[in-house]
């Protein structure tokens, strides 16, 4: 038999807080942690289209982590590290007590080590002197860095794996976690996910694809919106998330405090284009159908999406159209909450910060406000989205994830019933 | 520069983008329809264009720039003496026509 799925601790870096009760007492308020960019010293911002992202401000490893281990990352391992931390602390694991071969790290990372990669590139080329290449360059950006310092600092030495799918990295890192322990290769699978990449070079790559909102750069907290007619591109985003994944065995074993139960996951791609969807939101729908098929639920049982919803014109119609294409008469009954409208797009963090606002909606019964959802675009208009706090009962949550390279996750989280 | 220079420069940069011959290209041609340009592909082009002309255009001007015809007219009107009316081509008619932008395509 499978073994069933658990989740059992929750960790979080993100533009609205550190830790997971600032992080969820600022969403259920609907703050946006969106700010002006600041820090791209010494680049002046004017020659960039948007001008906004999603920072850790004030963000000082030191606090939360050992002083030397932190020096030796890059910023995204570090939130890495910082949300693990927070995520084994909640979930009262004890690493002394585990069999450390059983306790698997899976990280989902898009862009990983772009702050010393853009420096030491900038410096070669400047300067030429290819023996000044800081001698940790090779180590800090290999992709995998993260899940690597992940294991060394909290011992866990089963599977450890890098995803990088792009925008949907760690909702893909958060099945496989799934499926790693459902498979009994692992009892504890901690899934992080982690992006910090608003650098000067990443994030004039996205000014270019003309992707990101440049419409609000006077007003950078209703740059984000998605589902709203007035949207104009998505909002670069960092921070980083974790959530504890065991099986249910060994989280009844130990007595551990329940949140959720990641019960179903999907991945697929579109073979269509790198960056374009297929405008009929029929792949989206496949994928969640077939992660509600993994999880042994049918369309009828869920009771909220957190949508990916990035905030751009077709992303959101897209997903509203797949949304209304599976669901069907039930579209209107689901609520719905885009995580990005507070945050930003956190890029290889989204899935997991997603994630852990899904687990809190299914534990509290309470749902985080969609920001700026003023003005409803009808073409994706959808009744359960809302730009106040819900309130319900939630039994079985999915989470949406897209990335470029035409490639799809969902994830279903459902209720913990003892 | 003259508007058939502006409009030859833009169809030069398309016949390199798309590997054709000029002469295959017409400037009533549509740039998706006839074309066959993706948004992303759009993008790319107005890149090449941006450089061949030394200027930005902004992510609001995409709106309208939808044929071959549209993208020379805009280009013609950055390049105008700019009328103290109005902020330096920011806004053309081209500009202000209804069409698809080629942005609203991007997601993720």
């Amino acid at each position: 038999m499978q073994a069933r799925v658990v989740i059992t601790g929750l960790g979080v870096v993100s533009p609205i807080g550190v830790g997971i009760d600032e992080f969820w007492k600022a969403a259920l308020a609907g703050r946006s942690g969106i700010s002006g960019i600041t820090g791209f010293d010494p680049f002046s911002m004017d020659g960039y289209r948007s001008k906004v992202a999603g920072q850790v401000r004030d963000f000082s490893p030191e606090r939360y982590i050992d002083r030397v281990q932190a020096d030796r990352v890059d910023r995204y391992a570090q939130f890495a590290l910082v949300a693990a931390k927070e995520a084994l602390a909640d979930s009262g694991l004890r690493m002394e007590k585990e069999d450390a071969h059983r306790v698997g790290v899976i990280v989902g990372a898009g862009m990983g080590g772009m702050v010393m990669g853009e420096r030491e590139i900038t410096q070669l080329y400047n300067y030429q002197k290819p023996h000044r290449v800081h001698p940790n360059f090779i180590p800090v950006i290999t992709l995998n860095s993260a899940s690597g310092i992940v294991a060394m600092a909290y011992g866990a030495k089963g599977p450890n794996v890098t995803i990088s799918t792009a925008c949907s990295s760690s909702a893909h890192a958060l099945g496989q976690g799934l499926h790693c322990i459902r498979e009994g290769r692992a009892d504890v699978v901690i899934v992080v996910g982690a992006d910090a990449s608003i650098t000067p070079l990443v994030f004039a790559g996205f000014c270019s694809l003309r992707a990101l909102s440049s419409k609000f750069n006077d007003h950078p907290e209703k740059a984000s919106r998605p589902f709203d007619r007035g949207r104009d591109g998505f909002v670069m985003g960092e921070g980083a998330g974790a959530l504890i994944l065991e099986s249910l065995a060994h989280a009844k074993k130990r007595k551990a405090r329940i949140y959720a139960e990641a019960a179903g996951y999907a991945a697929t791609s579109e073979a269509y284009h790198m960056v374009i969807p297929r405008e009929d939101g029929e792949e989206v729908a496949v994928t969640m159908k077939l992660a509600l098929a993994d999880a042994g639920a049918i369309p009828a049982q869920v009771d909220y999406i957190n949508a990916h919803a990035t905030s751009t014109a077709i992303g959101d119609a897209v997903e509203a159209k797949a949304i209304r294409r599976l669901f069907r008469s039930r579209a209107d009954k689901i609520a719905v909450s885009a995580t990005k409208s507070l945050v930003g797009h956190t890029l290889g963090a989204a899935g997991a910060i997603g994630a852990i606002a899904s687990v809190l909606a299914l534990y509290s019964g309470q749902i985080h406000p969609t920001a700026n959802y003023d003005d409803p675009d009808p073409a994706c208009e959808l009744a359960g989205i809302s730009n106040t706090a819900q309130e319900r009962k939630v039994r079985t949550a999915l989470l949406n994830a897209f990335g470029f390279g035409s490639n799809n996750a969902a994830v279903v989280l459902t209720r913990y019933a003892a | 520069m003259s508007d058939r220079a502006v409009l030859e420069k833009i169809i030069q940069a398309l016949a390199e983008y798309l590997k054709r011959e000029a002469a295959a290209i017409k400037p009533s041609h549509h740039l998706r329809d006839d074309l066959g340009l993706d948004s992303m592909a759009v993008i790319e082009l107005l890149y090449k264009i941006e450089e061949v002309f030394n200027f930005q255009i902004p992510d609001q001007d995409l709106v309208g720039l939808t044929t071959v015809d549209s993208v020379a007219a805009y280009v013609e009107g950055r390049l105008a003496p700019a009328p103290t009316s109005i902020s330096p081509g920011r806004r053309t008619k081209s500009s202000l026509k209804a069409g698809t932008s080629p942005k609203s395509k991007k997601k993720r």
